[in-house]
């Protein structure tokens, strides 16, 4: 009982006005870029049109005219979208591989995929381009896809794995028994049992390659531009663009902050490697 | 075994794909490194393809280390990082703590704060050194001019004018300066990554035992030695490893730093790389070499405590 009357006071006022305070505090930016993208550009830098103006959709209905936004976003779901595919194509058979027929290196390859993930980009900055550019693939889709899949790939066979983990192998073994051979086991027994988990990879792997920056852009120039190079490009606007600049903006970010609502556990297991529980 | 054969060699596309994409550019770099190479040179053609007739050996190293932009940006780098890891993860500790126990909404707050995370790093920086800190347009301006509306108003008043005439006009501040522009850069990174901060913390809290707890408080222990000798200590493992994952990915920051300070003193390491890289490849590869060493020294640290993890 002095448990509860202990807290009792701060637990029913202070913590909710205090937690909902940072919580807003910490959306109010994303809520200042969505208010502003239904405002004009000539209001969007009033401060009499703050908070009180006439909204107007004419910055999203403008967005092709202004940015050519739809090429970008275009670009940008095929790299994440393929990338993704990609990825957990190569990712799943190995994180197979590695949680049921594990050997003596299986913890050493594991380690070493994810130390390829501490590479500093910007160290192989100028071999890519080179060796881009070299074999004609400079700026295509092709080697943006490639690029995201590898960066992504130690993520996703380290996700994969936790998850194929918790998976039984009496039920794989069973399968065996049956019969099964191992591409049957993988779609038969494996892919259905571990849906889940797949899935959340799959989505953590499409987030990460939608938001990449430093690739994207520097290994592209117009015809695989992604919507981080649309983004870049327009840095300075000089406050002349603020209501438009807005409306690209959260077009580019608002699907991907809600589909990260979805996976905030996988978040942390994907990130940390499982190794925070 | 022979029935193992071919599950183990299903790991091989994926663990080929790798060794290629580290070893081939990693030992171009390194290649590059060693040797005279720039894209332009009128008075030295023969440098401009890549040719070990043209070795420098430590030639290279020598001249970036030489150079004042990369004791800078070496300062700059670790400036901004171990800003940005002091205030991520105090602000993680205090509020996951905050919003660790029930209360009304609880749901909602947890996916307001975590949003910023997910948004991409260049709208990010966009968003906020034009809508948030532009000294005339942005939040700032506003603030500030208004701040001053409103003293210039009091100084109007009849007896307390006299009091209010001795404050100063506000100025605001430009973050696009070179001092100013660190400040702007390790504002916008904290604000999107306090989000993960507290999302692990809270993670690891929810493991944390009650009973123990519950134990403690009718020892009588305050909430402060609770937090200090119980919490504290069961957050030491996740906080290491925040610091790590976030080191790891700071250290190579970038779009933030292009937009928000492009062309002022304020460069890190990959944006150092990535200027010398116009013109300069060797030059642009012995730093590159220096920010792998860099990234390493952590790396260690990182791979030795998520292996014990490991195979559990």
């Amino acid at each position: 009982m002095a448990i509860v009357a202990q807290s009792s006071k701060f637990s029913t006022y202070g913590r909710p006005i205090l937690a909902w305070g940072v919580g807003l505090l910490f959306f109010f930016p994303i809520f200042w870029m969505v208010l502003t993208s239904f405002k004009t550009d000539a209001d969007a830098v009033k401060p009499e049109h703050l908070l009180f103006f006439t909204p107007t959709l004419d910055n999203y209905l403008n967005m092709t005219e202004n940015y050519d936004y739809w090429r970008f976003a275009r670009n940008s779901v095929i790299t994440a979208v393929s990338a993704t595919v990609f990825t957990l194509f190569v990712g799943v058979p190995a994180a197979y591989a590695m949680a049921f027929n594990p050997s003596r290196a299986t913890k050493d390859v594991l380690m070493w995929m994810l130390s390829t993930k501490m590479l500093p980009a910007a160290a192989v900055l100028y071999p890519m381009i080179f060796l881009a550019k070299g074999i004609g693939l400079y700026d295509t889709h092709i080697l943006i896809i490639t690029v995201l899949s590898l960066i992504n790939l130690p993520i996703a066979i380290w996700m994969l794995f936790t998850y194929f983990k918790e998976i039984p192998k009496d039920i794989i073994e069973a399968g065996k028994m049956d019969g099964v051979n191992t591409w049957g086991e993988i779609k038969e027994i494996l892919i259905p049992l571990a849906w889940g988990g797949i899935a959340s990879t799959a989505l953590l792997v499409f987030i990460f390659c939608w938001n990449e920056a430093y690739w994207t852009v520097r290994l592209t120039t117009i015809d695989a531009a992604t919507l981080s190079k649309l983004i870049e490009g327009n840095r300075a606007p000089e406050g002349l663009f603020f209501g438009r600049l807005s409306a690209v903006s959260t077009a580019a970010v608002g699907p991907i902050v809600v589909l990260g609502w979805f996976c905030q556990k996988q978040l942390v297991q994907g990130l940390t490697f499982g190794a925070v529980k | 075994m022979s029935d193992r054969k071919l599950p183990r060699l299903l790991q091989t596309p994926a663990v080929l794909l790798l060794l290629v994409w580290m070893l081939i550019p990693l030992g171009m770099t390194l290649y590059f490194s060693f040797i005279r190479y720039v894209l332009n040179s009128l008075r030295r053609p023969e440098w401009t393809s890549p040719s070990l007739s043209n070795w420098r050996g430590f030639g290279n190293y020598e001249f970036v280390l030489k150079s004042k932009d990369f004791v800078l940006a070496i300062q700059n780098s670790l400036f901004i990082v171990c800003s940005i890891l002091f205030l991520t993860v105090i602000l993680g500790i205090l509020i996951a703590v905050l919003i660790n126990k029930s209360f009304p909404g609880q749901g909602i707050v947890r996916v307001l704060l975590i949003s910023p995370f997910f948004v991409m790093p260049a709208v990010n920086a966009v968003l906020w050194i034009n809508m948030i800190l532009d000294p005339v347009l942005g939040l700032q301006g506003i603030a500030v001019a208004g701040t001053n509306d409103i003293l210039d108003g009091l100084r109007q008043m009849p007896v307390l004018g006299g009091f209010f005439s001795l404050w100063p006009e506000f100025e605001p501040i430009s973050f696009r300066a070179t001092q100013t522009s660190a400040i702007a850069v390790i504002m916008m990174v904290t604000w999107q990554w306090t989000p993960f901060a507290v999302l692990i913390f809270m993670t690891s809290l929810q493991s944390e035992d009650q009973q123990q707890k519950e134990a403690a408080v009718l020892d009588g222990a305050s909430t402060w030695s609770q937090f200090r000798f119980l919490t504290l200590p069961h957050l030491g493992r996740p906080i290491a490893i925040v610091v790590m994952i976030q080191a790891i990915f700071h250290l190579s920051l970038y779009a933030e730093i292009e937009i928000v300070s492009r062309g002022n003193g304020n460069k890190n390491l990959p944006y150092l790389i990535g200027e010398f890289a116009n013109n300069n490849i060797g030059a642009a590869s012995a730093t590159g070499i220096f920010a792998v060493i860099l990234a390493n020294i952590v790396a260690i640290f990182l791979l030795r405590m998520v292996g014990k993890t490991l195979m559990e």
